[in-house]
């Protein structure tokens, strides 16, 4: 069964979802948000290990009011970075933006690794706990999720949103219409540094070490998986995507050893039987209609 | 059809969001630990022994051996005429922390009493801290880093830290060639393990008056090592001491014995499996490892273990891992016994028994496969004897086994940690 510490992960793993397909929903493949998720991760991890003022107790406790500045530090300064970055990378398109932002993420991962205060290989551990339990780290996570995915439904009414839906569908023809482009995949690219910044800072103090391991190459063709199963018209796609492919190598326990061969071939099938992915516009509208259906029906 | 698409989308969101609160309410399930413990004579009186070691991911040729010691251990208990039976349930830990972290929680929230895990040091800093706060004793069969046993007063170890054993081979190799004065340092950067080891190796020769005369790095997921060997082999070492996982250190000496280097090698514990033969093969032949753990020690615990290793793979010695693996459980097993002989198991509760079982364990005498061991008050491992082996390779070059060719000593006890 799922428990609630799985249940944390779970929703990590739907929170950087949500982060990849941010730039993707304005046409940009960028596999950046491990950089940020492990820059936003080993600034909390720094923070609550190194600085008194955070008020660490002994007792491995944290107040929960650091832990949530915590949050907005990491986030913020992911931000700050994606901006620096972005201006430099988003002249890039498609396969070459995605492997700029691979480049990225190794750089990240070998300072992170190199650097003299971040503990090298075996990173930074005893970071304290702000609440006694798992359970605890329910509420934040599900705060940040249900905070992005308002800000994702609200800017597919917004004039950004729509600007980035213009821009994915034709980058030419959006800029042909006056949207400044430059701007507003910068500004996409940002909100995803942010919200991989806040999810590695909370992801931190969950897994009670962080280490330079935790923003690798690998970790961002996870997270592409997470988009790709869940479909990538819809924020909730990377949710749903990022919810099942990480509770399913938890779930299949049981069968044994095979348990990842199961998984490498929902992770295969998935796409072929859903090419766009589980969450589909298609799906939407047929949920947004079952209302109304059920209001004409009575009348003849 | 936009309006209907977002309608949609919203309703999804309700859905999805109800999911997720149901889940984190069905996952608030009782805690085991308020439980009482059953009689030893009731149908469910055995006790579980959680295990989490890593069959998947790239520690997993360590988890494997783990497997095999840990159910070795498990068929010996039985042959032990145990007075409270013990079960044990084995999880795949996976090489990253959250599977680790994911195996502990699983583990914990079904009731064991004790687990053995998890296989690499970095997991254990992410998931050691969970059962310290939940109570649940831990013996680490193979975690070596700095701290762990300080983690908490619930997490123990039977692996020797590398800072006890890994200076022995250096001695050795010097014993061997005394003239040395050049030394190569080669070491996996990205790895917790071979960055401790390396510095440890270092601080030994630096002891010796013999400084590195370079350090190499390299990267686990490495597998040409030409850079870095020609850039070592320029300066012309006479011992090359290697700190490195299994697979890449393999390959690593097969190259550096490729490219032409003919002196002597001294590796570290990441290469203490027979795992590596048939990546190195002939080109093993000749290194240097000191080791927690010998085939050759003659004690009817070693000989009981060889015994049931054999039936399982005719023809090869055990590794160290393995039989720390077996270590791991056969401590547990015992500590249990004595507890329930001195009826110390009668009307507790789960979460009693499992703080019974820690001052039990860590208080008491264990007759290994590695030769006596204890338990320092916070959990560390004072092991008594540690060897120096030598690789044999066949002359077919595929299998070989590390002949042991020095007893050493320890210090009287492992030196205090940081």
């Amino acid at each position: 069964m799922i428990d609630n510490g799985l249940l944390v992960q779970m929703l990590i793993g739907a929170l950087l979802g949500v982060s990849v397909y941010l730039p993707l929903a304005a046409g940009q493949l960028s596999l950046a948000t491990p950089a940020f998720y492990a820059v936003g991760g080993t600034l909390a991890a720094l923070l609550s290990t190194t600085w008194p003022a955070l008020g660490a107790g002994a007792d491995g406790s944290f107040p929960l009011a650091s832990f949530l500045l915590e949050l907005l530090l990491g986030g913020l300064l992911a931000g700050v970075l994606a901006l620096l970055v972005g201006r430099l990378v988003l002249r890039l398109q498609g396969i070459y933006l995605a492997i700029a932002t691979i480049a990225l993420v190794e750089i990240v991962r070998v300072a992170i690794l190199n650097l003299p205060f971040t503990g090298g290989a075996i990173g930074i551990f005893g970071i304290p706990q702000p609440f006694p339990t798992a359970a605890g780290y329910l509420l934040p996570a599900l705060g940040l999720l249900a905070l992005a995915g308002w800000v994702c439904q609200r800017l597919e009414v917004m004039p950004l949103g729509r600007a980035m839906a213009a821009i994915r569908n034709d980058e030419l023809a959006a800029r042909c219409m006056g949207i400044d482009t430059t701007r507003v995949k910068l500004t996409a690219f940002v909100l995803s540094a942010v919200l991989a910044g806040s999810t590695g800072a909370l992801a931190a103090h969950f897994l009670n070490t962080w280490n330079a391991r935790q923003g690798s190459f690998d970790t961002a063709v996870t997270m592409l998986a997470f988009v790709i199963l869940g479909g990538s018209r819809s924020w909730l796609g990377p949710v749903l995507g990022g919810l099942l492919l990480t509770a399913l190598p938890e779930l299949l326990r049981p069968v044994g050893d095979v348990r990842l061969v199961l998984f490498g071939l929902v992770i295969l099938l998935g796409p072929s039987v859903f090419p766009q992915g589980l969450i589909n516009p298609g799906l939407l509208e047929r949920l947004g209609r079952l209302g109304e259906r059920a209001e004409r029906e009575p009348q003849p | 059809m936009q309006h209907r698409r977002q309608r949609g989308a919203l309703r999804l969101a309700v859905l999805l969001a109800s999911g997720i609160a149901g889940l984190a309410l069905l996952g608030q399930q009782a805690n085991p630990a308020a439980k009482a413990v059953p009689a030893a004579l009731a149908p469910d009186g055995a006790l579980t022994i959680g295990a989490v070691i890593a069959l998947t991911g790239n520690a997993n040729l360590y988890g494997q051996d783990q497997r095999l010691g840990i159910d070795l251990a498990r068929r010996w208990s039985l042959s032990q005429s145990p007075q409270r039976p013990l079960r044990l349930q084995l999880e795949d830990g996976g090489s990253d922390e959250a599977t680790a972290i994911a195996g502990f929680n699983l583990l914990i929230n079904q009731g064991a009493l004790a687990l053995i895990g998890p296989t690499l040091s970095q997991q254990a800093f992410a998931a050691d801290p969970i059962a310290q706060r939940r109570g649940v004793p831990v013996v680490a069969p193979s975690n070596t880093a700095k701290g762990i046993p300080q983690i908490g007063h619930f997490i123990s170890r039977v692996s020797a830290q590398s800072s006890v054993i890994a200076p022995l081979s250096i001695a050795e190799a010097l014993r061997r060639d005394p003239a040395i004065q050049r030394v190569a340092v080669i070491y996996a950067q990205d790895d917790a393990y071979s960055t401790a080891e390396t510095l440890i190796f270092q601080k030994a020769l630096t002891a010796r008056r013999l400084p590195p005369v370079t350090v190499q790095r390299v990267q686990l997921a490495d597998n040409d090592f030409q850079i870095p060997i020609t850039a070592a082999l320029q300066l012309q070492p006479q011992l090359v001491v290697i700190s490195v996982q299994a697979v890449a250190g393999g390959n690593l000496i097969r190259q550096l014995r490729e490219l032409g280097y003919r002196g002597q090698i001294v590796v570290g514990n990441g290469l203490n499996t027979p795992n590596i033969y048939p990546i190195c093969q002939r080109w093993c032949d000749g290194i240097l490892i000191a080791q927690a753990y010998s085939p050759e020690l003659d004690t009817p615990i070693n000989r009981s273990f060889q015994r049931l290793y054999q039936g399982v793979r005719p023809g090869q010695p055990p590794s160290q891992i393995a039989a720390q693996a077996f270590a791991a459980y056969q401590v547990l097993f015992e500590a249990v016994q004595r507890l329930q002989r001195r009826g110390g198991l009668a009307g507790i509760s789960l979460g009693q028994a499992r703080e019974a079982l820690m001052a039990e364990l860590l208080g008491g005498q264990y007759d290994t496969p590695l030769g006596p061991i204890h338990f320092t008050p916070d959990g560390e491992v004072v092991q008594g004897r540690f060897y120096v082996a030598q690789v044999r390779m066949d002359p077919g070059g595929r299998s070989g086994r590390f002949a042991l060719i020095r007893n050493a000593t320890a210090p009287a006890a492992s030196p205090p940690e940081r």
